[in-house]
């Protein structure tokens, strides 16, 4: 009986012991600051890489021109949610995407440009 | 925006311009054809219509598009080929539809004082004939830089080797 009593404590401590350990800390976001994510877009030879981008919530997507021709980047929405000035080659354009949805978008001096930001 | 017609990357408001403008530019040698079989009346028509038709082209199409893509990049990159063509065309655009408008005014209007009406109409009007297919080119040459990827596929390649 003492044997049953002491195995039962035994097997309890090791239970408690280790969701202890495999538990995720309750605080965990105040512990460790979340990085801020990013990614990136390349429009080179008349198109956006990738067409298709996902993202997280709070992402910052930059777009770089690498072709030798002005490009811009408009969302396809109205009002728009984003639009970059005429980027001249090598030049960059940023947005942070604060809001979950599907952001389609175009360079609108070449219309047929076209690609998407889903954010998750 | 709308997708051009022509089956470059250029928007429908482009692919329009381009052939109102290369028409206009027929035009005015079929008037100017017109004007050496003496039908002068059907020459003056011909003419002042296309004038005004180019000036709401222009101010309509050309001069948002200029003013949106061009205007806020210069002069800091002149030297990029795109804009560099883009503006002289506009540049020398602007003063042959002014040269135009006044030979316009001075051959069929009497708003204009004397003293500021043309004598020598022919050598006006044949000036200006020849700066319009002048423009007309640089346009066509700014559209096939701006829009037609495949003409330039090898600078392409020899800009990207350099970069």
């Amino acid at each position: 009986m003492r044997r049953s009593v002491s195995f039962a404590v035994f097997l309890a401590v090791v239970v408690l012991g280790a969701s202890a350990l495999t538990a995720p800390p309750r605080n965990a976001a105040a512990v460790a600051p979340q990085k801020a994510e990013s990614a990136e877009v390349k429009i080179d030879n008349f198109s956006f890489g990738p067409s298709t981008l996902t993202v997280a919530v709070g992402t910052t997507v930059t777009w770089t021109n690498r072709d030798d021709i002005p490009h811009t980047v408009a969302s396809s929405d109205d009002p728009k949610a984003f639009k970059s000035k005429v980027l001249d080659t090598d030049e960059k354009f940023s947005f942070t995407f604060t809001k979950a949805g599907t952001y389609p978008y175009f360079c609108s001096i070449h219309p047929k440009m076209t690609a998407k930001v889903v954010v998750e | 925006m709308s997708e051009g017609f022509l089956g470059t990357a250029a928007p429908l408001a482009a692919d329009v311009v381009l052939l109102l403008e290369i028409g206009m530019g027929v035009g005015l040698l079929i008037g100017a054809w017109l004007a050496r079989r003496k039908r002068f009346r059907q020459h003056a028509w011909c003419q002042s219509a296309i004038v005004l038709l180019n000036l709401a082209v222009i101010l309509v199409a050309m001069t948002p598009s200029f003013r949106s893509q061009v205007l806020p990049r210069i002069p800091a990159k002149l030297g990029r080929p795109y804009f560099a063509l883009a503006t002289v065309h506009a540049g020398l655009g602007t003063i042959t539809e002014l040269a135009g408008l006044y030979i316009l005014l001075c051959a069929g209007t009497r708003l204009l004082p004397e003293k500021l009406r043309l004598t020598q109409y022919k050598a006006w009007m044949r000036g200006v004939l020849v700066f319009w297919w002048l423009v007309l080119l640089l346009g066509f040459a700014t559209y096939v830089r701006w829009y037609v990827p495949s003409w330039f596929a090898n600078q392409r390649g020899f800009d990207s080797g350099r970069r």
